[in-house]
């Protein structure tokens, strides 16, 4: 591993492309501001590895991309609980729009993790 | 004429999906289709098409939670080119458990545009979204 020593509001440059700069220091928490091209994903590794472990938890087999029943007893309570559900919901899914959907306001290309 | 003869396989609904950064964890993945059977709604698949075994199980979240508000951060706007929430579409994928119990993951939507279905798999900064929400199954 490479290790650099940085002062607040000094950056590091990695392949050209991705900035990592020091905000701040308060106590043993450091604010890190990173930019990079939005084509690079950037995550705080404990949340990115919880979402990938989840992911993988969530994976179904699905043979020769056929989509399986959502039969058996988990499938079938799933199913069950349907009803509270609007009656045709697959042109929900199609045609609404979730009405709820709100742009953060962070600045653009510019990422404080 | 009985309700199982309603039921016809054949308006089993099929979309493919770009995603070009992948599912986390599964991020050489990036072609997908988007699968829809109507004894199977609300429910639908994230299934990969061809060569690997494997389908995500997703669910529209606000038919079960009206007040999820998933945050697009500008740099994921302009990713997947979303102009306006009605360009997107969010889905979030569930988790079937052995015991019966199914959980969904609030924390890491798959946001896609609907006009390019191009897609993403956002990570939530939002504290109050789960990574395993529970769906209440009777």
């Amino acid at each position: 591993m490479l290790i650099l020593s940085r002062k607040t509001g000094e950056s590091v440059i990695i392949d050209g492309r991705i900035v990592v700069k020091i905000i701040r220091t308060d106590g043993d928490t450091v604010r890190v501001g990173i930019e990079a091209p939005s084509s690079i994903p950037v995550h705080r590794q404990e949340v990115y590895e919880e979402i990938q472990r989840a992911n993988r938890e969530a994976a179904t087999r699905a043979p020769h991309g056929q989509i399986p029943p959502l039969l058996g007893p988990q499938g079938k309570s799933l199913l069950a609980s349907k009803p509270s559900l609007p009656s045709k919901p697959s042109d929900a899914i199609l045609s609404a729009a979730p009405s709820d959907f709100s742009p953060a306001a962070n600045q653009k290309h510019s990422r404080t993790v | 004429m009985s309700s199982v003869a309603e039921i016809d396989i054949t308006k089993t609904l099929q979309v493919q999906v770009q995603l070009p950064l992948g599912l986390l964890g599964f991020e050489r993945i990036k072609t997908y289709s988007l699968v829809t059977k109507p004894d199977q709604e609300p429910f639908l698949w994230l299934a990969v098409p061809e060569g690997e075994d494997l389908a995500f199980l997703m669910v529209p979240p606000n038919l079960m939670l009206p007040d999820y508000a998933p945050e697009l951060s500008d740099e994921d706007a302009d990713f997947l080119e979303i102009r306006n929430p009605n360009d997107a579409l969010v889905l979030n994928i569930v988790t079937l458990k052995s015991d019966g119990s199914a959980t969904v993951n609030l924390k890491g939507p798959v946001v896609i545009n609907r006009h390019t279905m191009i897609g993403k798999q956002l990570v939530l900064s939002q504290q109050d979204c789960a990574i395993k929400h529970p769906i209440r199954t009777s």
